[in-house]
């Protein structure tokens, strides 16, 4: 009979009753493979010893379950507030993901607002993104918009499979990326998802500003909307057997901000006078938002790091997380905004990205 | 310490889970990393994610085994990353040890783990595994393998990186 594999002399050390007793009785009688199988072991407890770890084998799970309660206390969504629960809770919720956390931030800045009309101006067209350091908990402390005034959602913002790339542009409109190169550690076909357009109206209550501390309403702010568009988008996610993402290349329609007919200023330097946005934030939001043009993307400045960079020519935002774990890049190109984020590095997201086909 | 209520949008279980599976998680991280504190970063982390997961209560020490192989992985490739940019440009400049300064300080445990870093992940995830006490069965569920592969992918791992120790040995 012909010798077992290297495998199957492996797991004769680690599981001995999993191997056939045929298998089992050619060892026992074979110099190859008792040779093969010494190696093996000689392999496995040298490989083991080397892999074990130095220091106290104890862990004080009292002190990491206090450091990790700690964690989830300050980065976890604030309860929604007792006023208008439904809508600030569907508002909450949408803050918890990163993608719509950055959509958030430009509600704030330009004012998110909804209807479909024609006489729409369209004041804020996203031309390119720049980082604006978050702290987590400034993220939780954005000035709720349903205290001054009514917010409306259409859309869910809901991710959903669909089987290929294919049915993903068919639904979406746009152009599926295809990476031409996977970085290393990333295997595998791709799952594809969908989401379609979100639109929010957005309109100011005069009462409701004034109860929520933020003074007299400007009159011609009384009643005005914006509205918001974002979406369609389609991303392609490579997922590890941890499941945790390994590469996500995500593209989607960038917002766009309408208001019907107040001056966009007049309504940023409102929103950026309400109380909850620290005075260092607003003034950054400010000054990214001079043009109308600049999509501020909020970076949770404790945990991960910003960098310019380019993609083709065109200005991108390099990202990457302080614990190594994670990196990305993204950018706009003809109001499309573009993510290459994954477990890989800052280098690698910028090769994934220059290559997209 | 009685449980308090999970803030929202964390799994209700977490605590339960966190103090049975937190030790193994820990150790696991610690077999990629050669470090208990690096690998107890590791353990947050991966139970962070946990938290805000659905996993399935019956799958979460498979699902907490996994993800602190991949995530301790990740961190030691972010190292070696960070440690070949650091030697190119010939700019130290950390004051902060870590997994970086251990890789380029070339002691036999950083040299197994340079080498785990430079291993295919699949191969890398089951030895991880299997050293960390998991069974056959338990590691190609893992990691969508056949359980009659998973000696094979061991065993080219434990090959690879007994070649580290057996360099380091001979320069002894």
């Amino acid at each position: 009979m012909r010798h077992p594999s290297d495998g199957t002399l492996r797991r004769l050390l680690d599981e001995p009753v999993a191997v056939s007793d045929d298998d089992r009785a050619h060892v026992a009688s074979c110099a190859t493979c008792l040779t093969g199988l010494a190696a093996a072991r000689a392999d496995a407890a040298a490989v083991g010893g080397a892999l074990r770890p130095g220091g106290a084998a104890e862990v004080d799970v009292d002190r990491a379950w206090a450091g990790l309660a700690a964690t989830l206390a300050t980065t976890a969504p604030a309860p929604a507030p007792a006023r208008r629960p439904a809508r600030a809770g569907r508002w909450r919720a949408a803050l918890r993901r990163p993608a719509v956390a950055a959509l958030g931030a430009l509600v704030v800045v330009a004012g998110g607002g909804v209807a479909a009309a024609n006489d729409w101006l369209p004041i804020f067209r996203t031309e390119q993104v720049a980082p604006v350091e978050f702290r987590p908990a400034d993220l939780v402390a954005l000035p709720d918009l349903t205290a001054y005034g009514d917010l409306e959602v259409t859309g869910s913002g809901e991710p959903e499979t669909v089987p290929d790339a294919a049915t993903a542009e068919e639904r979406t409109g746009l152009d599926v990326p295809a990476v031409a190169e996977l970085p290393t550690g990333v295997v595998g076909e791709p799952a594809y998802q969908v989401v379609g357009q979100v639109t929010a109206t957005f309109t100011f209550d005069a009462e409701s500003v004034a109860a929520a501390g933020g003074g007299e309403l400007p009159a011609e702010l009384a009643g005005s909307r914006f509205r918001m568009e974002a979406g369609p988008g389609v991303a392609a996610v490579w997922s590890q057997s941890s499941g945790l993402p390994a590469l996500v290349v995500a593209r989607a329609v960038a917002p766009t901000v309408y208001s019907d007919g107040v001056p966009f200023e007049t309504a940023r330097d409102l929103l950026l006078s309400l109380p909850g946005l620290p005075a260092d934030l607003a003034e950054q939001l400010r000054a990214l938002s001079a043009d109308g043009s600049t999509l501020p993307l909020p970076v949770p400045a404790d945990r991960v790091t910003s960098e310019p960079a380019d993609v083709d020519g065109l200005p991108a935002t390099a990202l990457a997380s302080r614990d190594g774990l994670l990196a990305g890049v993204v950018w706009v190109d003809d109001g499309v905004v573009t993510v290459v984020a994954g477990s890989i590095g800052t280098d690698e997201a910028l090769a994934v990205a220059r290559e997209l086909r | 310490m009685s449980a308090a209520a999970a803030p929202p949008g964390v799994r209700p279980d977490l605590e339960q889970v966190f103090r049975s599976d937190y030790p193994r998680v820990v150790a696991v991280a610690a077999r990629v990393l050669g470090s208990r504190d690096w690998a107890e970063d590791v353990a947050q982390e991966v139970f962070l994610s946990f938290g805000r997961s659905s996993v399935p209560a019956g799958e979460a020490t498979g699902w907490l085994t996994v993800a602190a192989a991949h995530t301790a992985l990740n961190v030691l490739r972010a190292g070696r990353r960070r440690a070949a940019r650091e030697q190119a440009v010939g700019a130290g400049g950390r004051d902060v040890p870590d997994v970086a300064d251990a890789v380029v300080a070339g002691d036999e445990s950083s040299r197994v783990r340079a080498a785990l870093a430079r291993l295919p992940r699949k191969q890398a995830v089951a030895l991880v595994l299997r050293h960390s006490g998991a069974s056959y069965a338990e590691v190609a569920g893992a990691l969508g393998l056949s359980v009659g592969s998973v000696g094979t992918t061991v065993r080219r791992a434990e090959s690879a990186l007994r070649e580290e120790l057996g360099n380091d040995a001979s320069s002894v």
